[in-house]
């Protein structure tokens, strides 16, 4: 890029004494320019991909644990209320279980998705169906 | 100094750094004794009013870098609850601003040496995670009523039968969220200070060679100061996105 914009300016050093067509000399302005945008273009936001990766993960094994230890808690509640010890405890630690992972799997949504806290990744969302993602960049 | 330490071997306490202790006298913690974390909880509200109120207060065209700071703070804010929620979530924005205005503080004045991290309790976090529940299901009750209850009940589960299964599931996940958001927030903190403080033993331990964990300790810092701004954010955009459920449950 650069290098055609150098190439281009010794050019017209050189042929500044013989008048050219004035479409040319505009065209190679143009040309200039758009070296010179292409030079000054922003890369890519990297964003804090990989800390936010890790931070998702993290969130997400939380989300299974607190699940399942929130369904052992009530079924042991649920138990020493009824006094039927191991029903409701083997019941809602599934139930917890089966919490955790939906829980999980709404984090994996919003990660697919680049929206909440997965907008911090960077990237482009892998769904297109929502009008509603993300802060975007 | 080194000869100090080397005493007794490593003399690393990490935990120490999270007891709350009375600041006038007394051993006692009683509902109304100040301690460190009152005295830093109100040095957060007091920096955050600070720089809110002195960075508004000039209001110039040309802000001075005090109000650029309030007004790019105040953006981004609003900017997150627009891009989630749509317009109608923005006259939730002064919770919002709120609840990341104290995390943010709590977290940035808990980085200065010696000082207390009330953000590193779970008693801190489950509170602001409970106010947060609260708010948002009482909001979406006072939106929706009954209908609210819809975000529980699956209605493409082709049995009666598996839509209540389901519906126990979704409730339970619905009371996974505030926990695991606070447990979030304490235990990054926690996990932070305590490494630092891991580091700041072995520094004080190994004499000469302790250049190497002072250098760790400066890489861990760095980190933690991005740990203390991400953390604030994903708290804020967490709330934002509970209140998007309350505000639209049919999604």
């Amino acid at each position: 890029m650069t290098g055609q914009g150098d190439q281009s300016g010794s050019e017209e050093e050189g042929g500044r004494t013989t008048e050219e067509p004035f479409a040319e000399r505009l065209k190679r302005l143009e040309d200039r320019i758009a070296a010179a945008r292409a030079d000054r273009a922003e890369p890519p936001r990297r964003g804090h991909g990989e800390f936010t990766q890790g931070s998702l993960a993290w969130r997400m094994v939380i989300e299974l644990v607190v699940g399942m230890l929130l369904g052992l808690a009530i079924g042991m509640g649920l138990d020493a209320l009824f006094g039927t010890r191991p029903v409701f405890l083997v019941v809602f630690a599934l139930l917890g279980f089966a919490a955790g992972v939906r829980t999980m799997l709404r984090t994996a949504e919003e990660v697919r998705g680049r929206r909440g806290e997965a907008a911090l990744m960077g990237g482009r969302p892998e769904t297109r169906d929502e009008t509603r993602d993300g802060t975007g960049d | 100094m080194a000869d100090e330490a080397g005493g007794s071997g490593f003399n690393i306490h990490p935990m120490e750094q999270f007891e709350v202790v009375p600041l006038f006298g007394g051993h006692e913690v009683h509902w109304y004794t100040i301690t460190n974390a009152t005295l830093w909880m109100a040095l957060t509200v007091a920096v955050a009013s600070l720089l809110m109120l002195v960075g508004s207060r000039s209001r110039a065209h040309v802000p001075s870098r005090m109000q650029s700071v309030a007004e790019s703070i105040y953006g981004f804010v609003h900017k997150m609850i627009v891009d989630v929620t749509g317009k109608e979530g923005a006259k939730y924005f002064p919770y919002v601003m709120t609840l990341f205005l104290f995390i943010l503080f709590a977290n940035l004045l808990a980085l200065i040496p010696t000082s207390f991290a009330p953000t590193s309790h779970i008693a801190v976090t489950a509170l602001l995670a409970l106010a947060v529940f609260f708010s948002v299901t009482a909001i979406g009750f006072y939106k929706h009523g009954t209908h609210f209850l819809k975000l529980f009940w699956v209605a493409s589960a082709p049995t009666l039968a598996l839509r209540i299964i389901l519906a126990f599931i979704e409730v339970i996940s619905y009371f996974v969220r505030p926990l695991s958001h606070s447990v979030r927030l304490a235990g990054n903190m926690m996990a932070g200070h305590a490494v630092l403080k891991v580091f700041a033993g072995f520094a004080g331990a190994l004499g000469l060679a302790g250049i190497l964990p002072i250098l760790a300790i400066t890489a861990v810092y760095g980190l933690e100061l991005l740990v203390a701004v991400i953390q604030a954010y994903v708290f804020a955009i967490l709330t934002v996105v509970y209140l998007n459920d309350a505000l639209h449950p049919g999604h």
